[in-house]
């Protein structure tokens, strides 16, 4: 780990400011970032910790149209939320089946957002070329072990998944995050928060060194209630996903498909919002067919590489279950 | 008898420092002074309170930190290291590229270390990740941080990783290893051809890494010329006299402390090579030198359990008796050294099959010698040669357990001899019942569960060698208030497996001393030397005769009756006492004083000596995704007596959950560019967690084998684990009807 300068803030408005300073980079809980400095990947020249930001810790259900959550809650702390639990479901699952429960104590949800890529070549270092790590250095994934590496959004210079569980729930359910920066506060949709590679692989989001993530909202839909996220894995618990799909529906009294909500994740350069399959069962009853269609669309446009082809299939059957855990609790 | 270590005979060996740290029972518990004393792990409250102390714990005024740098090329010359940024770095006290130490000699070579190859002596590279350069600083971070700025130049050279890698170099074994030849019986090419129902199939184990929680490590401390070394080590002998030879210095100025070991599963079998250059650093620097070996680095300078594939064949008559076997092997080795294959020993006395042939090769690739790891040819095998049974079982359309049953045996077909004692049918049968077995619907596919998944039973039989090793026990009794205290030093190492509990419990049954009033001393060269390999699931097996043979001496000496406390009064009373294997030589002592391997089985003079287990497994496929668990598993071991029933049970769901993650989980995965493995952490190599083990039904038969040692206990440590790949594999195919023949079994398999 290189030396660096450390400094924790008292308020949002200090730590902009000392996010101004060159090489600045934030700290909440720390288990993305201590990592990768380690690593050596982040090289810091200055911590800013935001961790003991009262002011970015919270869970606010008392808007009637909005769930309120602060970017510093902790991850345990919402999954563990009874409103939350109740009205998103997917929410707290997609928190609850991430990391471990040490991990989730000390992890925020800010922090997990701009979690990075998995990639045990971006990860490990020398020998491996890697364009996310080391631009123009070149992408050993490309024609490597790729088993775990993305379907959707990958370009000739990066295929590395999206790893975060928490962002595939939030876009489901078209959430927004605040920012503030010095320039003041703005808006950004969770679906633009994160980029794909292209051939700038080292950008994964649109915010910039001096911006923070304050807080994250999430529009009240009736199909919060109505939904699920699963999450398969290599093991019970502990894994990041080799896929994830989170799912949410409201039902006429027929039992048609009056909004859905379908997301992808694991399997993505950045979380993916699988929109036509969404309309696909729009006005539809969710059966054993329909749901295994609305699979097919969503798994449609995958690209896989050259051990990963199976997560296809893979992904179809989850977003099929996913379908219809959603119906049983939209029903 | 030659007892010539120094402070041996002075009897006033340590035992009473934190260093030994003999564990000594809490007094709340543990409390009838006549009976059987109760079963329990001694050391267990250290254990979860954290007051356990292992090697690297041990922090000693002044020490510096050592960090090694690893070569990034897969194979090839080292043109040129640079040091310089890592020189000038803040703290750092010493780099060395080069040290002047004689080869380790590799263990199954007629040496000490795990590999003969010792990094730091030349310019070679033999794989990815092997230590180039050593830093040494006076915090961890800074060793750390320096070792990150060291750069190298090489000429790298074309590598193969994998055992089926273009490239890797197939050899037979019996041409490079003469004393490793193949086991053969009968006419087995001509039985199975002749044979009215033939199976013949390839199944592919993986290489894989044991990643015991305790981290490879040392604290390397110099005293004038004498040496005190702190690791944790299954064989602390090893370490001794492998490390003395490297230095040219005699043993007797080196002394080696194990008191603990976090974990070790055969990777902790030998001299490691990262000692001896932070030897030389520790006497260069005049400073205490820790040195702990970060994960990622274990995957590279410790040993691994290599791949191997196996083809099957095996011919029956239509009754479904066994006519034939063979069991052909590729096993892989590293270019330096060659690890034998020893996988037919065991597989050629499962069953009572009389034409049995066979042969092993090895095959040569680019890594760091591979090595014993948990049931280390057991494993694999009978995954393979169990798998075979089951397709044969479908192919006669006979019940597996009936089949089983109707090949066991109580002569080893390849010795003629009989077996020591063998109890194989009695855990099928107990094991059966208990399961269920008799409700099963043979055809695959046919059982579903409630919530649609597919539902799967399997069965898989297993077994290990006995083996004894020589061991010394010496016993010291002294009066305490109206009791005694007893402290028990034996050849031995604790590596969480229980041996002080299983000698603890001998001793206080048979003083008829409370478990507090006794101190168990091993993995100390101080104690009594040598203290020999504690592998190969002959721990037990072998401190407990000495122990033994200790308590009788004991008697003796105190004039007492086989049997009875001993009465108050007596002063204090040292005895020393040795076992051995059946038939070994006195001279055996000698060779494990030198710290060489000198275990005895699974053929002993008058018997063939076996473990035997059977494994009945559940599992339950989901019908759609298709993820694999394992709620239950009724496992049942034949391990002669139960020495220590508490630390027993351990062993056996210990083991159980090793082979599930051996069936379903573990891979050290290969990028054949770049060389080493590419998945080096606990996050990416996937071994089982808590979420993923069920139900684990221990059942012990606990007859004692009084051929083997007068204590009647065979070992156990690995023979739980052995069968239980290829019950889970049986027990998919049963749900599934999908044969996998490699391992693990992982979701696209099955998909
Ligand atoms: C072994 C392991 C397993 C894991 N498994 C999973 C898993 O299965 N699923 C999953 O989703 N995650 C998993 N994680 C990732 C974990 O959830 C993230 O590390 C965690 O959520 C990051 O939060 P943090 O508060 O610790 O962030 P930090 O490590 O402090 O920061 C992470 C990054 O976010 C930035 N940052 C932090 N807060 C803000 C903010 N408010 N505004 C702008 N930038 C910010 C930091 O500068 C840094 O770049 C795992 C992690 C580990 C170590
Ligand atoms: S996939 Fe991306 S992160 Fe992984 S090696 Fe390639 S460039 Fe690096």
């Amino acid at each position: 780990m290189k030396p660096f300068a450390y400094t924790r803030a008292e308020s949002v408005a200090g730590a902009i400011t000392a996010l101004g300073s060159p090489g600045a980079q934030l700290l909440a809980g720390g288990t993305t970032m201590y990592d990768l400095m380690k690593l050596r990947i982040e090289t810091p020249e200055t911590l800013v910790d935001i961790q003991g930001l009262k002011a970015l810790n919270y869970v606010d259900h008392s808007r009637p149209d909005m769930l309120v959550l602060g970017a510093g809650a902790r991850m345990s702390d919402v999954a563990d939320n009874a409103f939350v639990k109740k009205n998103f479901p997917a929410i707290s699952e997609s928190l609850w089946r991430a990391a471990s429960q040490q991990l989730r104590n000390m992890a925020t949800l800010g922090g997990n957002l701009l979690q990075r890529t998995r990639c045990s070549y971006f990860r490990g270092g020398e020998p491996f070329p890697c364009n996310k790590r080391e631009p123009g250095s070149g992408c050993a994934a490309l024609e490597g072990l790729d088993r775990g590496h993305a379907l959707f959004g990958g370009s000739t210079s990066c295929i590395a998944t999206y790893p975060g569980d928490l962002a595939i729930s939030l876009l489901a359910f078209d959430a927004v995050i605040e920012v503030a920066g010095p320039k003041g506060r703005r808006t950004v949709p969770l679906a633009q928060l994160h980029v794909e590679p292209g051939d700038t692989p080292q950008i994964e989001h649109v915010l910039s060194d001096d911006e923070i993530i304050v807080e994250i909202r999430v529009p009240r839909t009736p199909s919060g209630r109505g939904s699920t996220y699963l999450k398969i894995r290599d093991r019970e618990s502990y894994a990041f996903a080799l896929v994830s799909a989170a799912t949410g529906l409201t039902l006429a009294r027929d039992g048609s498909v009056e909004d859905c909500r379908i997301a992808l994740g694991g399997v993505g350069t950045r979380p993916i919002r699988a929109t036509a399959a969404e309309r696909s069962l729009i006005g539809k009853k969710v059966t054993a067919a329909t749901a295994r269609a609305a699979g097919e669309i969503a798994f449609a446009g995958a690209k896989p590489g050259h051990h990963n082809a199976f997560r296809i299939e893979l992904g179809i059957r989850a977003v099929a279950d996913a379908l219809q855990t959603a119906k049983t609790r939209a029903s | 008898m030659n007892v010539s270590r120094r402070k041996f005979l002075a009897g006033t060996a340590a035992v009473t420092t934190a260093a030994t740290a003999a564990v000594v029972a809490t007094p709340h518990d543990g409390d009838a002074a006549s009976g059987p004393p109760p079963s329990r792990r001694v050391d267990a409250r250290e254990k979860v309170t954290g007051d356990l102390r292992y090697a690297s714990d041990r922090l000693l005024p002044g020490t510096a930190h050592a960090v090694y740098a690893v070569a990034t090329i897969g194979k090839g010359r080292l043109l040129e290291v640079n040091t310089k940024a890592a020189e000038a770095a803040p703290g750092v006290r010493l780099v060395l590229t080069r040290v002047d130490v004689k080869p380790p000699g590799f263990l199954q070579g007629g040496g000490h270390a795990f590999q003969s190859l010792q990094p730091l002596t030349s310019d070679r590279i033999a794989y990815r990740g092997q230590h180039i350069a050593l830093v040494v600083a006076d915090s961890l971070h800074a060793a750390t941080e320096a070792a990150a700025l060291i750069t190298a130049r090489y000429e790298a050279e074309p590598i193969a990783v994998e055992i089926d890698a273009p490239g890797a170099q197939k050899v037979r074994q019996s041409d490079v290893l003469p004393t490793a030849h193949d086991v053969v019986a009968g006419n087995a090419p001509s039985a199975f051809a002749a044979a009215p129902v033939k199976i013949d199939h390839e199944y592919e184990s993986p290489q894989s890494h044991p990643v015991p929680m305790e981290l490879i490590a040392s604290v390397v401390q110099w005293d004038g010329d004498d040496l005190t070394i702190y690791e944790g080590t299954q064989n602390a002998s090893a370490v001794q006299n492998g490390l003395a030879l490297q230095l040219g210095i005699s043993p007797e100025r080196i002394e080696v402390l194990s008191p603990s070991v976090g974990g070790a599963f055969g990777q902790k079998n030998s001299l490691q090579t990262h000692l001896a250059p932070v030897a030389v650093a520790a006497r260069r620097l005049g400073r205490p030198i820790k040195v702990v070996v970060p994960r990622t680095q274990t995957f590279h300078n410790a040993s691994f359990r290599p791949a191997s594939h196996h083809r099957i064949r095996l011919g029956a008559d239509r009754s479904g008796r066994m006519l034939a076997a063979m069991h052909d092997v590729d096993q892989q080795t590293s270019r330096h050294d060659y690890f034998p294959a020893v996988y037919t020993e065991l597989t050629s006395r499962l069953y009572g099959i009389t034409n049995y042939g066979s042969q092993q090769n090895l095959v040569r690739t680019d890594v760091q010698t591979p090595g014993f790891m948990r049931a280390p040819y057991e494993s694999p095998g009978t995954f393979a040669f169990e798998s075979a049974v089951d397709e044969l079982s479908y192919a006669l359309g006979k019940d597996p357990v009936a089949l089983r049953l109707a090949n066991d045996t109580a002569v080893d077909p390849i010795s003629g001899h009989p077996f020591s004692s063998r109890y194989l049918a009695d855990t099928l049968r107990r094991g059966s019942r208990k399961f269920g077995w008799s409700e099963r619907s043979a055809a695959p596919g046919s059982m579903r569960g409630r919530d649609g998944s597919l539902i799967g039973w399997g069965v898989a039989a297993g077994a290990y060698k006995a083996a004894t090793a020589p061991a010394t026990a010496r016993l010291r009794l002294i009066p305490a208030g109206r009791t005694y205290h007893a402290t028990i030093w034996v050849d031995g190492h604790e590596m969480g497996q229980g041996i002080r509990s299983a000698v603890a419990r001998l001793v206080a049954e048979d003083l008829q001393l409370r478990l507090e009033h006794i101190e168990v001393g091993v993995g100390d060269t101080r104690g009594v030397p040598p203290q020999h390999l504690t592998a190969g699931s002959w721990g037990t097996a072998t401190a407990l005769p000495a122990v033994y043979a200790a308590l009788k001496e004991l008697r003796k000496k105190l004039g007492l009756g086989a049997k009875g406390p001993v009465p108050s009064g007596r002063g204090e009373t040292i005895v020393l006492a040795r076992s051995r294997a059946p038939g070994q030589p006195e001279a055996i002592h000698d060779r494990a004083a030198q710290g060489l391997p000198a275990g005895a089985g699974p053929e002993y003079p008058e018997f063939t000596a076996f473990s035997f287990v059977s494994h009945f497994v559940e599992v339950r496929v989901e019908p759609t995704t298709r993820r694999i668990r394992v709620p239950r598993v009724v496992s049942t071991v034949d391990c002669g007596k139960v020495a220590s029933p508490r630390t027993a049970e351990s062993q056996v769901r210990g083991g159980v959950i090793w082979g599930i993650g051996a069936a379903l989980r573990e891979r050290s995965e290969v990028d054949e560019r770049f060389g080493g493995f590419a998945n080096p952490t606990l996050e990416e190599y996937v071994v089982p967690v808590n979420a993923d083990i069920g139900r684990i039904d221990v059942g012990l038969i606990d007859k004692p084998d009084f051929n083997l040692n007068p204590v009647g206990v065979k070992g156990l440590g690995e023979v739980v684990m052995v069968g239980v790949a290829a019950a889970v594999a049986n027990a998919v195919f049963h749900a599934t009807g999908r044969r996998v023949r490699h391992l693990p079994i992982r979701l696209e398999d099955v998909l």
